[in-house]
């Protein structure tokens, strides 16, 4: 493996560094070329290291140590082998896709910032980019912080809204949450083993050095760095707020790649899960709670995008599931289509927005679809794929799912179920009432409507393509023999297994949920194929409203300990250390205003007080000694 | 009698030991006693007949007057100073007037290079007018 | 022996310099010359290129240590003049006569880092305190200075009556001035010899200011003129010191566990009383002197804790602590006001005397990344190394934190307070003056990065 996979990350950091730094400098279409190119190029050397990696040339490159004391060395150093390169494509492919968008998307923006946008999304790159090409735990790590800081310039992108910015501090502080489970499960590594390398940590003797708990412990905190990341119970919250960002930061970041990064840690780790049994049950069941409380959510939203991050947020909880299951490829497999269609679905909504001219409440659109075409049918082919339509990518992916949770837990089968007939209908709802019925804007809004400018409009339409094609890298054995290509592909990191469930019953399956979906299309389309004032009961309400869970956290984690803090600072900062410190200084004050009296300014008494030293220090020698 | 005459019978070896410091003490004893006695005896042998005259300062014969705290020109301290120190510096001359034959060339080139700083110190103060006794 | 016999020669020099040519610039630029001159001898010496070979009967021996030692000295002394040779012509008419002087002491301090006989010791301390008695009491219609001068000579020949006292006993008990053969002094004179060196290392606490000997510090520094404080409280103390260490190897090692007590009890009440009345004062010159006092509290952790480490430890003290003391007096002459309020808003008058000033009070603090942070952190690790107590070490950090108040008031005032009245002002200072103070600024900083290059050149 040649260095060259060091310009993989460092052409979105030479991008960043030039729009960061001549911000002030550069117009608008300089800052638009130098971000999309250095990721377009990050693309082309993803695609040729795939390539490598397909041949089988998979390994680590050392660049130099990072981190060495005692035994402990952390070398900086990449791995590329499979599931990096799938990464490597999705985020430098549907990344160029991105960034290609948001050169028309943010055009109205001021030239300096523009150029810091583009900054920004392009140090977002790099940062993934060392997420998922550290060769161990520490560098992943700088990576995992790095797109947290990301998120968080870029949700709070126009700082002069005070609510975005609220909306980022609590983006940042989730984050810290998780991030604390990850820096304990390293320093658990640490202790237990003296290194964080994947391969040393994977190694046979190192798993025989851990006992259970360990890898109970070890597993249960990476997966709380994983809640935090990928916006799961209890962590989730921060994901809808953090539709304060530009739309294509949604799309890029809190949708296509940096939410999957915990899907990512715990695929890399899977040797660890698959060895503790109780962390998969959390998972799982972590993950269908999400995906269920999310979807429900998503039923009554009424904001373009708050409805796909809670799809977001459930369609996480589902790649959860497949993590609990085992189902480690199906989660990643998920993680990539529903990168394509969910890309689209925020580019799609971001297209809408645009038109509408920043309106976001889908109760004021409908009727879109004359206006706009190729959003409208982009968007189509969106939810087709994130409902499971068959032929469509979100079909096999979210069977693969199915399937596991079939084979391993029918209750938990159940719900996913539910959960992917609630994501049909809240899509489906969606789709009618933005594009279909009447116009429902002000007069001067339908005059403005118009479609998106061809910037927009061709990421759209390839990442459309993709949402249909991309399924098919991984078909299931029934279909056809050896269709799992994807599996395949992935076998070195994440071991195959086949499923104990007859062809007969596979089909079924597949069956059973395509007539589910088909009947809550029609079912939706009656719904809401007009649009009728809606009033909601008080589940409705609740459901609104989220559940209220924003208002529990505030009750009973944000108040405490605001008041907590109220009385350390009243109390025991005033009047404890406060009171101590400056005793300190007075006391020396004091000392010092007695002290500089012995500088009476009398050679005579300095003499007596040399000879009364001396006398001491002739009793000290003589005397006292020992 | 030995002990009369500070004769010890078994000399102490040790040269560290107090006792051989006794032959100074009883020296000093004795430089202590020997003026205390003498100054007693004038003083009681002595006859006493006190007048103005008698009481006055002895000044060498001149009548003293005023105060001997007076401020004093620094030309006085100046030049004693400087005579004190040629004076003193010329003492070197006498160990060397001694060995001057041992020394040989060697040791006079030493003396020489002694003499020259010390003409440079007389030259340097007639030139900074240390000797000058008018302003 | 280069540096010895030409700062001799270069003060007589400078005596006559003052005879024959009127030009105070001519005689300025003379002593600078021959400070360099000076300099770059003692240098040569050091590659191996002495000029001279003499028999000296053992009595001063030049080791690597001594001659580094001398280099960062002399180095500091020419610095000291680029900056401060002006500020010299403002002290009285005999200029040619202050620079003599200094050479002199040089000579002195020459002597001070070779000798091998406790008579060249006390010869080096008087050569050095003579010329110090004159330049302190230099400002003559100035009572304050005559009064330092007087103090300081009164005190300072006390001291030198300690001094020969503990030689006489030392010679009393061994027979011989030699340092090689103190070290190795026949038994039975114990006592003796206690006494003497008990004596010697009172006499030495005197001249380097340390407590409870130091009561002639702040009054003579305070009272000399400033410009001469500078060079008293740096190379002059920094020599002193060299001398101390290097009798302290030969005289005092041989049975160091027994002056342990003795050294801590001196460590302690300098630190102490050093630091904590420097916090009370007002005039920023006074406090630099009980900051000098506290200073060499810390470089008496070189003698307790004694070793090849302690040793490196006191050359980067030695110039740490000189350079930056030489920058802030340096500046410190360029003020109208003494107190701290003179240097209120100093960083609007002169930002870049604001900035090097507190780069000095950086390293002086022992803040990281400048020379007196490995300074302060070599000298406690000898002393670490060495046995000592931990509670000794951790008052010594204890008492470092209580000078970073002292030295902040003075970062305080420069940047966070405004002048309040109109007649609080700065010497106009000119470019040059500026640029030697960056370029000292900028050494103190790469010490701070790399103190090992100080030491390439001792092999000990």
């Amino acid at each position: 493996m040649s260095k060259i996979v060091a310009l993989v990350p460092l052409l979105p950091l030479l991008g960043f560094l030039i729009n960061g730094l001549l911000r002030k400098q550069l117009s608008k279409t300089a800052a638009g070329i130098i971000g999309s190119g250095t990721v377009l190029g990050a693309f082309i050397i993803s695609v040729l290291l795939f390539i490598d990696v397909r041949n089988g040339k998979t390994g680590v490159v050392e660049f130099f140590p990072f981190i060495s004391f005692d035994t402990v060395k952390i070398p900086f150093a990449f791995l590329v082998d499979q599931l990096t390169a799938i990464y490597l494509l999705i985020i430098t492919g549907v990344g160029f896709l991105i960034h290609v968008y948001s050169t028309a998307y943010m055009h109205d923006e001021e030239a300096p910032h523009f150029a810091r946008y583009f900054a920004y999304l392009n140090l977002f790159v790099f940062s993934m980019l060392l997420l998922v090409l550290g060769a161990n735990y520490v560098i992943m790590f700088i990576g995992w912080e790095g797109v947290g800081l990301c998120s968080y310039l870029l949700i709070g992108y126009w700082f002069k809204n005070p609510q975005y910015n609220n909306a980022a501090k609590k983006a940042f502080v989730m984050n810290r949450i998780g991030d604390l489970g990850f820096l304990l499960a390293v320093f658990w590594l640490l202790a237990k083993l003296s290194t964080v390398t994947y391969g040393e940590v994977f190694s046979a003797d190192a798993i025989k050095a851990l006992s259970q708990t360990d890898i109970t412990i070890i597993t249960l905190l990476f997966f709380v760095a994983a809640t935090g990341k990928s916006a799961q119970i209890p962590l989730y919250t921060w994901l809808p707020d953090a539709m304060a960002g530009p739309t294509p930061v949604s799309a890029l970041i809190h949708a296509a790649t940096m939410v999957t990064a915990g899907i990512y840690l715990v695929a890399r780790t899977n040797i660890l899960f698959s060895m503790a049994e109780t962390t998969q049950h959390v998972i799982a069941w972590i993950g269908v709670a999400t995906a269920l409380l999310a979807a429900t959510i998503a039923v009554k939203q009424n904001d373009i995008k708050k409805v796909l991050a809670y799809s977001t947020v459930s369609q996480l909880g589902y790649m959860f599931l497949a993590l609990g299951m085992g189902a480690y490829t199906a989660a990643v497999f998920h993680v990539m289509t529903h990168a394509f269609f969910k890309a689209l679905l925020f580019l799609g909504s971001g297209s809408v927005i645009h038109a509408m001219g920043g309106e976001q409440d889908i109760r004021k659109m409908g009727g879109l679809a004359k206006h706009m075409k190729i959003t409208y049918f982009t968007f189509l082919i969106g939810c087709l794929a994130i409902a499971g339509v068959p032929m469509f990518s979100g079909f096999f992916s979210k069977d693969a799912i199915l399937l596991s949770a079939y084979e391993h837990n029918k209750i938990i089968w159940g719900i996913a179920l539910l959960v992917a007939a609630l994501t049909t209908f809240y899509m489906f709802r969606l789709l009618f009432l933005t594009f279909k019925g009447s116009f429902r804007g002000t007069e001067e809004q339908q005059h403005h409507l118009h479609e998106s400018p061809r910037a927009m409009t061709i990421p759209l339409i390839i990442l459309g393509v993709l949402s249909i094609v991309g399924g098919y890298i991984s078909v299931p054995e029934v279909f056809v023999a050896g269709g799992d290509k994807l599996g395949q592909f992935l076998a070195p990191i994440i071991p195959l297994h086949t499923h104990a469930v007859s062809h007969m019953e596979e089909y079924a399956l597949m069956g059973g949920t395509t007539l589910l979906v088909a009947i809550v299309i029609v079912f939706a389309w009656n719904k809401y194929k007009t649009y009728k004032e809606e009033t909601n009961g008080a589940f409705g309400n609740l459901l609104e409203n989220k559940w209220y869970v924003d208002e529990l956290y505030n009750t009973i984690i944000v108040k405490p300990i605001n008041w907590l803090a109220g009385f350390i600072e009243n109390v025991l900062e005033r009047s404890g250390i406060d009171a101590i410190v400056n005793g300190v200084g007075r006391a020396v004050q004091y000392s010092s205003r007695q002290l500089r009296l012995l500088q009476s300014g009398q050679v005579g008494s300095y003499v007596l007080l040399m000879i009364a030293g001396m006398v001491l220090l002739f009793v000290l020698q003589f005397f006292l000694k020992k | 009698m030995n002990w009369i005459f500070l004769q010890v019978k078994n000399p102490i070896t040790d040269v560290s030991s107090a006792g051989s410091y006794l032959p100074i003490a009883i020296q000093l004893i004795f430089a202590v006693l020997f003026i205390a006695a003498m100054m007693g005896l004038t003083h009681w042998l002595g006859p006493k007949r006190n007048t103005a005259d008698k009481l006055e300062n002895f000044a060498s014969g001149i009548e003293s007057h005023g105060d001997a705290r007076q401020p004093m020109a620094i030309k006085y301290f100046l030049v004693a100073i400087l005579f004190v120190l040629f004076d003193v510096e010329v003492i070197f001359f006498y160990p060397y007037a001694v060995n001057f034959r041992q020394l040989g060339w060697e040791g006079f080139f030493a003396v020489l290079m002694f003499v020259g700083f010390f003409l440079a110190g007389f030259f340097y103060i007639i030139k900074k007018g240390a000797l000058n006794w008018e302003d | 022996m280069n540096a010895i016999i030409f700062s001799a020669i270069f003060g007589v020099v400078m005596m006559f310099s003052g005879v024959f040519f009127s030009s105070k610039q001519l005689i300025r630029n003379l002593a600078i010359g021959l400070m360099a001159a000076l300099l770059v001898l003692n240098a040569a010496e050091l590659q191996g290129y002495g000029l001279f070979d003499i028999n000296l009967n053992n009595m001063l021996h030049f080791t690597s240590f001594g001659l580094v030692f001398n280099c960062i000295a002399f180095a500091a002394t020419f610095i000291y003049l680029l900056l401060s040779a002006r500020d010299i012509e403002q002290v009285g008419v005999n200029l040619a006569e202050y620079f003599a002087l200094i050479f002199f002491i040089l000579c002195g301090v020459g002597i001070a880092t070779s000798f091998n006989s406790l008579l060249m010791l006390f010869l080096a301390i008087e050569i050095i305190s003579i010329p110090l008695y004159i330049l302190t009491g230099s400002d003559k219609r100035n009572l304050k200075s005559n009064e330092a001068s007087l103090k300081y000579f009164l005190m300072g020949a006390f001291s030198t009556g300690i001094m020969l006292m503990g030689i006489a006993l030392i010679y009393g008990a061994t027979g011989t001035f030699s340092l090689d053969a103190i070290a190795t002094a026949t038994k039975g004179f114990e006592t003796l010899l206690t006494g003497g060196l008990l004596l010697l290392l009172i006499a030495m606490s005197f001249k380097v200011s340390a407590a409870p000997f130091h009561f002639w510090t702040p009054d003579v520094y305070d009272g000399a003129p400033t410009v001469f404080t500078s060079f008293m409280a740096t190379i002059v103390k920094a020599a002193i010191f060299a001398a101390f260490i290097k009798l302290f190897e030969k005289a005092y090692l041989p049975s160091v566990a027994s002056w342990k007590a003795a050294l801590t009890f001196i460590i302690v009440a300098t630190l102490f009383i050093g630091n904590i009345t420097a916090v009370f004062q007002q005039s920023v010159k006074r406090m630099l002197a009980y900051s000098s006092i506290a200073q060499a509290g810390f470089m008496l952790f070189a003698l307790f804790g004694y070793s090849d480490f302690g040793k490196e430890g006191i050359l980067l003290y030695a110039a740490a602590y000189s350079a930056a003391t030489i920058g802030i007096f340096a500046i410190l002459l360029k003020m109208s006001d003494y107190t701290f309020d003179g240097y209120n808003g100093l960083a609007k008058r002169e930002p870049v005397l604001a900035f090097v000033n507190t780069i000095f009070l950086l390293s002086l603090a022992g803040i990281p990344l400048t020379a007196g942070f490995f300074a302060k952190y070599y000298m406690l690790v000898a002393a670490v190394k060495s046995g000592a107590s931990l509670w000794l070490v951790i008052f010594a950090v204890l008492c470092a934190a209580v000078s970073v108040y002292y030295y902040f008031r003075v970062i305080q005032a420069m940047y966070f307070k405004t002048a309040t009245t109109e007649d609080v002002t700065t010497a106009p200072v000119t470019i040059n003056f500026k640029v030697i103070l960056i370029v000292l600024a900028a050494i103190i900083v790469l010490l701070g990065l790399f103190p090992h290059w100080l030491f390439t050149k001792v092999y000990f």
